[in-house]
């Protein structure tokens, strides 16, 4: 039988993503492409992130067995054979990198999601912050603007922080007036990052407390990425965090695997 | 009369829920007169012994502007939009409004609705905390007589014991016909769906009780005789103040999820309970809402009775899963959150909580959420 390809694509509020699996032996999957666009829902990052993945690997649409797409503008995707929430992904994607996943933390550009996951990275239960912005990656970004420092130098920046500046974390435009007030007294950037940082950590941890956190405590999402976040986090659950340099696209990834069920369910 | 298709029924309902409007006007042109009723528990039998129409008015979907120099913005849009509704003067045509005042959020538009618009005449209805008492029915029935005599003075005419007697056999027929519906929608989901359901219970806020009786009981009756369901969606509960935004329970159908059961304020939280047999109708009307129970508006000192109740409700209707429409800035529904989660997680009963108020333009969370709930049910069946 020749190999079977599943696209993922993950379109969420700030970036796009894909991924391209392939069958590998013993019921395995195998990623033979990824891709991401800065660029999400509603602009051309759907499109361009499509052609990214196909191009770097060589391979057509028309060549992908099964098309499951994901994330906020995952309604749109004319290439999809079905659709799915993003929360479901993220259980199925954490659980493939990380087989002994129990609680998903995703800090997405404008949602926070805390999912526990079953066995076989099926989603159990899960909570989502409600309308605000606080503790999303839209909160980084507003903040690395008024610090008029880079998204990627936060982690670096708070890592140098040595006094404690204690940021509101209630609210992304307070909590900005308050950067804003803290830069007005001349408070070191990295001080005020630390802070930003542990901000976001409380107000995830908050809902994370939520549904229970149970080891092992995977992160997923593009602010997976920052350490920063992910180290206030650890310190606030008290729990170590795993996370994954694929961490932007598990979302993707997930959808991909689940399309090789959708797949499996179809020849069935 | 030609017996109207299941199709076309619940078309009428949505059209007549759809548009409150055009029936009151309908209504107003008829010659009838007709009383705005906000939430909760009004005795809406007396105006219809009065001779006039009950008009429920639970705020609307739309934008608020006017009511924002009354409310700060962290305030219940049901009442929010209740007073926007009245100073935009689209509650002109009412010949009154009954206002009564349970929690602490209808309390301070009773008194800004009083204020600001004169032209409405206002009738405050204050039910009573401890409304089981031999003294609470008593205050209870001081507070309807009250009512009645405002509506008297608006009707012109007084309300005698058979005419309110002949309401209250009105009312219960209603209650036990929409009951009826609301089983029997659960019990064929493919033939209902959550938005029709909706709107066939919302409706009934707009319409005459014994017209609306009428069309349900059609409705009902063909219902029943539907081969039995093969439904393979998954079966929930919804919970909360408010369950008729067409584009939640939109979700709803979109992912097959269908509603066994219900504890919304709006739905059979309403309709649950008829007017005893009593003698006086007064005192008939005082002893239901001292009957009443399990809601989160009612004073109740046993704190788990209400969400045992909800897990009960649910197991009785097969309900997989309970889908919380959580009124932003409900004081009452938030704080019961707390405890009907843990009695839910304890039954091993799935729960999502959504957000939601009548101002929401985009539901691509709620989206997310409800289609992920689908997989978490679906999962576990």
């Amino acid at each position: 039988m020749s190999a079977r390809y599943t696209m993922g694509i993950d379109i969420g509020s700030t970036a796009s993503k894909c991924v391209i699996l392939k069958d590998a032996p013993n019921d395995g999957r195998e990623i033979v492409s990824k891709a991401l666009i800065p660029f999400g829902a509603g602009t051309s990052g759907p499109a361009r992130v499509i052609d990214q993945a196909l191009a770097d690997c060589g391979y057509r649409k028309e060549d992908m067995a099964y098309v499951l797409a994901t994330g906020y503008g995952r309604n749109s995707i004319e290439v999809a054979n079905f659709e799915m929430s993003e929360l479901s992904c993220h259980a199925c994607g954490a659980h493939f990198l990380f087989p002994g996943v129990r609680t998903v933390i995703d800090i997405g550009g404008q949602d926070v999601k805390v999912l526990r996951v079953g066995e076989r990275g099926v989603l159990d239960t899960f909570v989502m912050n409600e309308k605000c912005a606080a503790g999303t990656g839209r909160f980084l970004e507003v903040m690395a603007r008024v610090l008029e420092v880079k998204l990627e130098d936060l982690a670096t920046m708070s890592a140098q922080s040595t006094q404690r500046v204690d940021i509101s974390s209630t609210c992304t435009v307070f909590a900005e007036s308050e950067v804003i007030s803290q830069l007005a007294q001349n408070k070191n950037r990295c001080d005020i990052i630390n802070g930003i940082h542990r901000s976001v950590a409380v107000r995830v941890s908050g809902l994370a407390r939520r549904v229970g956190v149970v080891k092992d405590v995977v992160m997923t999402g593009g602010v997976a990425q920052n350490s920063g976040v992910l180290l206030a986090l650890e310190k606030e659950l008290q729990t170590e965090i795993k996370t994954s340099p694929l961490s932007q696209y598990v979302g993707a990834l997930g959808a991909a695997l689940l399309a090789f069920r959708k797949l499996g369910n179809l020849e069935a | 009369m030609t017996m109207s298709t299941i199709g076309e029924l619940l078309d009428h309902f949505d059209v007549i829920a759809s548009n409150p409007k055009a029936q009151l006007e309908k209504y107003v042109g008829e010659g009838k007169k007709a009383i705005g009723c906000f939430p909760y528990y009004v005795p809406e039998e007396l105006v219809r012994a009065a001779g006039m129409v009950p008009f429920g008015i639970w705020g609307a979907e739309g934008t608020i502007n006017a009511a924002k120099e009354y409310f700060a913005p962290f305030y219940c849009t049901i009442a929010q939009m209740g007073l926007e509704l009245a100073l935009n003067g689209k509650l002109n045509k009412l010949s009154g409004v009954i206002m009564p005042s349970m929690c602490d959020t209808l309390r301070p538009l009773t008194q800004n609705f009083r204020a600001a618009i004169p032209q409405v005449p206002f009738i405050f209805l204050a039910h009573p905390q401890n409304r089981r008492a031999p003294y609470g029915v008593e205050y209870t029935k001081s507070q309807y007589s009250n009512v009645k005599k405002n509506l008297e003075s608006i009707a012109g005419k007084a309300i005698s014991d058979n005419s309110l007697k002949e309401a209250i056999r009105v009312y219960n027929e209603s209650r036990a016909a929409r009951r009826k519906f609301v089983k029997l929608a659960g019990q064929h989901p493919e033939s209902v769906s959550p938005v029709q359901r909706s709107a066939v219970l919302k409706s009934a806020y707009f319409m005459d009780k014994a017209e609306h009786t009428a069309l349900l009981t059609q409705l009902n009756a063909q219902l029943e005789a539907l081969p039995k369901s093969d439904w393979k969606g998954a079966k929930i509960l919804i919970s909360g103040i408010l369950a008729d935004s067409k584009n939640l329970l939109q979700i709803l159908g979109d992912n097959h999820m269908a509603v066994v059961a219900d504890d919304v304020a709006q739905q059979s939280r309403a309709f649950r309970l008829d007017v005893p047999e009593a003698d006086d109708p007064m005192t008939a009307l005082a002893l239901q809402f001292a009957g009443q129970d399990y809601d989160v508006l009612l004073y109740d000192p046993e704190l788990n009775k209400r969400p045992e109740y909800v897990v009960n409700l649910a197991k009785e209707n097969g309900a997989q899963g309970v889908v919380i429409l959580m009124m932003q800035f409900c004081d009452p529904e938030e704080m019961e959150y707390p405890s009907l989660k843990q009695a839910l997680d304890k039954a091993g009963i799935p729960s999502v909580s959504i957000g939601f108020d009548q101002q929401m333009r985009d539901f691509g969370q709620a989206r997310t959420q409800l289609q992920a709930f689908a997989d978490v049910l679906n999962a576990k069946h």
